[in-house]
Formats: C-alpha cells, sequence, structure tokens
C-alpha cells in the first residue's frame, strides 16, 4: 500500500536517484553519531540521520526527544561543523555530475 | 524510443492517511445541534453531549442508512430523523424507543475526540488503532491565558485536487516567488518522526501587489506539520517596521481522493498597550493576506497533474524525501521503515535564484516606470 503508487519502473529509479544516490558518510568530530551527506552546491546540503546517530548525538539527547517539539528544525552545530569540516577536507563532492 | 521525459501520473492511494485530523474551532460545535463534516469519502456528525463533550460518529445510521446530521440531540445521543435510533458518543446504539431491546452489534463507526487550540480533532485509521495522544499538535503557549486574539476561521472545499499537492508546499521554495510574490532568502526543511518542517525567510516582491508581494514586506517563517494533515505556521512578520507575531494554521480534512476541506484559522499576539478590537482587526487583515496566498495555491492545483517523478533541478527542495516522510500515515503502523520517520535535514541553496530573482524584478519595476505604473492595489 502506498499513498501514490507510480506507474512507471524508471519512477523508482528516481527515488532512489534523489533519496540514495551520492549520499557520503561524515563522523561527528566531537561524538560517535555518523551521518550521510549530499551537497548540490556549496550552500545546498542534504544531511541523512539514522535512529543510531540521533541517539549518539549529544546535542539531540541534551534537547530531549519529544514528539513535535518545536525546536526540530535547528540542526547540530557540532554536527554542521563536522560537515564542513569534510567538505573543506574536499571527502563530500559538490553538485552531481549531470546539474541532478 | 524517444529520450523525452515521461510524466508519471500514479495512481492514487485506496485510503486515507492515519492521525489527527482537524474538524474546526470546537466552539462552532457546542450549540446543541448535531453538525455535519464531509471528510474520507462519508459524512461525519458532531455534536455536544449534556456532559459538555464533543461526539463524532459516521453520520449515516446503521439501521436504514438515515442521516444523523439531520436528526436532533436527544439528552446525551444523537437520534436518528428515519427512525428515531439513539446513539451515543461510544458508537454504541442506547435506544430504540419503539423496540424492546437493541441488538449487541449496533455499534457504528466512532471517532476519538481531542481539543487542542480550541481545536476539535478526531483521529482517524483504517486500521482502526487507538488514538495516538502522544502525537496530538502541540498547545500553543499562551492561547489559554488570553495573549492571543480569538481565531478567524476560514475553509474553503477544494476540488480536482488530491491533498498531496497541498503538502508538497512544504518543500517548495521556488513556487513562493513565482505564485506567492515572496523571495524565500533562507530555506530550511527537517523531517522527524511523524513532524515535518519548513524554515523560511522572505521578503515582499515590490514589483506586484496582493499575495504577499510588498516591498516592505519581510517574513521570518516556521511551519510544521504535526502528522498528516495539521500545519501551524509561527509567523513574524515585519510590515512597514511594524512586527507581529502571526500564527497561522493550515489543515485540511480528505473528502475524497480528489477533494478536501481546506481550513486555515489566523491569531495574532496581541501587542502590548493594543486594544482587542484593534489586535482582532488586525487578525483579520492577516487572515485576508494568507486566504488570498492559498487561493493562488487552488488556482495552480486546478489545473496542474499529480506527479509521482517530478523532476528536480539542485535549486528544488526535497521532494521525493518529504514524500517517503507523508508515506508512513498510508502504509500500515507496521510496515513503517526507518527511511519514513528517521530525521533528515535539508538546506536550500537560494543564492542563484535570488541573483536571477533581483534582476527579474529591477526590470520590471524599469519597465513600469516607463510606462507610468505603479505596482496596482
Amino acid at each position: 500500500m502506498a499513498s501514490f503508487v507510480p506507474t512507471s519502473p524508471d519512477t523508482t529509479e528516481d527515488q532512489r536517484l534523489y533519496t540514495e544516490a551520492r549520499l557520503v558518510e561524515v563522523a561527528c568530530l566531537d561524538c560517535l553519531a555518523k551521518v550521510r551527506v549530499k551537497k548540490n552546491s556549496e550552500h545546498q546540503t542534504s544531511v541523512q540521520w539514522s535512529s543510531d546517530a540521533q541517539g549518539d548525538c549529544q546535542e539531540f539527547q541534551r534537547r530531549g526527544q519529544q514528539p513535535g517539539r518545536r525546536d526540530v528544525h535547528k540542526p547540530c552545530p557540532r554536527m554542521m561543523a563536522s560537515i564542513d569540516d569534510a567538505v573543506r577536507a574536499g571527502e563530500v563532492p559538490i553538485g552531481a555530475f549531470d546539474g541532478y | 524510443m524517444t529520450d523525452s521525459r515521461l510524466l508519471d501520473q500514479g495512481t492514487a492511494p485506496n485510503r486515507y492517511a492515519r492521525g489527527w485530523h482537524c474538524l474546526g474551532l470546537a466552539e462552532g460545535f457546542r450549540d446543541g445541534k448535531p453538525h455535519a463534516i464531509q471528510g474520507f469519502e462519508t459524512k461525519l456528525v458532531v455534536w455536544q453531549d449534556s456532559k459538555g463533550e464533543l461526539n463524532v460518529l459516521d453520520g449515516y445510521c446503521r439501521h436504514m442508512g438515515g442521516d444523523l446530521t439531520q436528526g436532533e440531540v436527544k439528552g446525551d445521543e444523537i437520534a436518528c430523523p428515519f427512525h428515531d435510533w439513539r446513539w451515543g458518543g461510544d458508537g454504541k446504539c442506547k435506544q430504540i424507543p419503539y423496540a424492546r431491546r437493541v441488538p449487541l452489534r449496533a455499534r457504528t463507526q466512532r471517532y476519538e475526540t481531542a481539543i487542542v487550540n480550541d481545536q476539535l480533532f478526531i483521529w482517524h485509521d483504517p486500521e482502526g488503532s487507538a488514538a495516538d495522544r502522544d502525537i496530538l499538535p502541540l498547545q500553543l503557549p499562551g492561547l489559554d491565558e488570553g495573549l492571543y486574539t480569538d481565531w478567524v476561521w476560514n475553509a474553503e472545499h477544494i476540488e480536482g485536487s488530491n491533498c498531496r499537492e497541498l503538502i508538497d508546499n512544504v518543500v517548495d521554495m521556488a513556487h513562493f516567488y513565482y505564485v506567492h510574490f515572496s523571495f524565500p532568502t533562507s530555506f530550511r526543511n527537517v523531517f522527524e518522526g511523524h513532524v515535518a518542517t519548513q524554515f523560511m525567510e522572505s521578503k515582499g516582491r515590490p514589483d506586484k501587489a496582493g499575495g504577499y508581494g510588498s516591498a516592505e514586506l519581510f517574513l521570518k517563517s516556521e511551519a510544521t506539520y504535526y502528522g498528516p494533515s495539521y500545519m501551524i505556521n509561527w509567523l513574524d512578520v515585519d510590515y512597514k517596521g511594524f512586527e507581529t507575531e502571526v500564527v497561522l494554521i493550515n489543515t485540511h480534512i480528505p473528502t475524497s481522493q480528489d477533494s478536501f476541506l481546506l481550513q486555515y484559522g489566523i491569531t495574532v499576539k496581541k501587542p502590548e498597550g493594543m486594544d482587542d478590537a484593534t489586535a482582532n482587526f488586525i487578525a483579520e487583515k492577516y487572515a485576508e493576506m494568507f486566504g488570498s496566498g492559498f487561493l493562488q495555491d487552488v488556482h495552480i492545483w486546478k489545473n496542474k497533474v499529480p506527479v509521482q517523478n517530478p523532476l528536480l533541478c539542485e535549486e528544488d527542495g526535497p521532494v521525493y524525501q518529504l514524500r517517503r516522510w507523508y508515506e508512513q500515515f498510508y502504509v500500515d503502523a507496521a510496515d513503517i521503515v526507518p527511511e519514513m520517520v528517521d530525521r533528515f535535514e535539508f538546506e536550500v541553496d537560494t543564492t542563484k535564484a535570488n541573483e536571477f530573482w533581483q534582476a527579474e524584478v529591477a526590470d520590471n519595476l524599469a519597465k513600469m516606470a516607463a510606462d507610468g505604473e505603479s505596482v496596482g492595489h
């Protein structure tokens, strides 16, 4: 069951491409959390967390896991700094080869 | 074989989302009469019993299909206009005045209810689970303490669109410029668990009037869906240097796979020293503004087709991840997979878009000046 069922197999491939392709693992420099990161441009960043990583993140643990809290949009500054570091080190490729 | 891209319109779902759905301001149901709400391909009946509780049942009597919304509230029960069968808020038939006893199987579809932010919610789940009260939307701090104006509440039935079109707006950065006449200067999405958020800073387009168009309007907006259909949008508005804290509720109930009832409400934090009448007037003005914003969307939705395979550019928001998040409300609870609920963050790059838009607006203003026009109102 799905909210909308695609009618073409190519759509499933698009779903994979847009959600999974080019994700690169980045480890936090301050804790055990590891996330997967993708950058379409210098200022664009996607960060895919897992429940393990969220459990490891000291910042998120400190904030608490209450559902629906209002600060859900705030990133972990340590993880953001770690991602910036990895980008500077050239570990996260920037941009898609085909303009996405 | 051609390399032109096909538009996959997909097939609409065969169920409606699991979760809390808002039926409107609770006060409107408290007049001792039955009320009809279209939803989930049926009609619901809402009434207040003698203890002040609001009850929601399927609107059609299980006896011979009479329309309970045209019945009468008798004591705590809703009485069917056809044969006077009396239904209680727990979904059981309590009394059939002309019969010796009530059949044991006389139970109808009932919906568990909650009141949050002065609004009535029901729990809908095609699997029939008990309501999950841990994931009710946030109660706005200060609302019960009288720090906000009364709600200005509006409803609009949207025909010809699946409600997912409305959800897609969460990630759609560029439509704010083209449809709503504002420049997003900063745009960010986070999905986590049953919550999806859009964080945006924007300013009005000086070359447009209507919608959010205005050189003197700055918005800092934080919009969060609590589940599949109820969004709270906190807006710090700066209009001509006058700052207001506005809360916009955007909520819907699907009425079919091709229509939904959109409801939106506005309240404004009462500025210190301002009388209630003036504060209410400001709330009404903002309701008009955001109402016209929704109508701009509606025009697009009515004329577009559904797309399962959107083609994206690098400046677009994470529509695939948003739909993956939305999927959790349509699968059986046992089939929710981690990708649907794991935290995902997306920062949109607005630099290229803003460079182009600034130039386009400057160009439009120059043309208008040359033609001796001013921005129409």
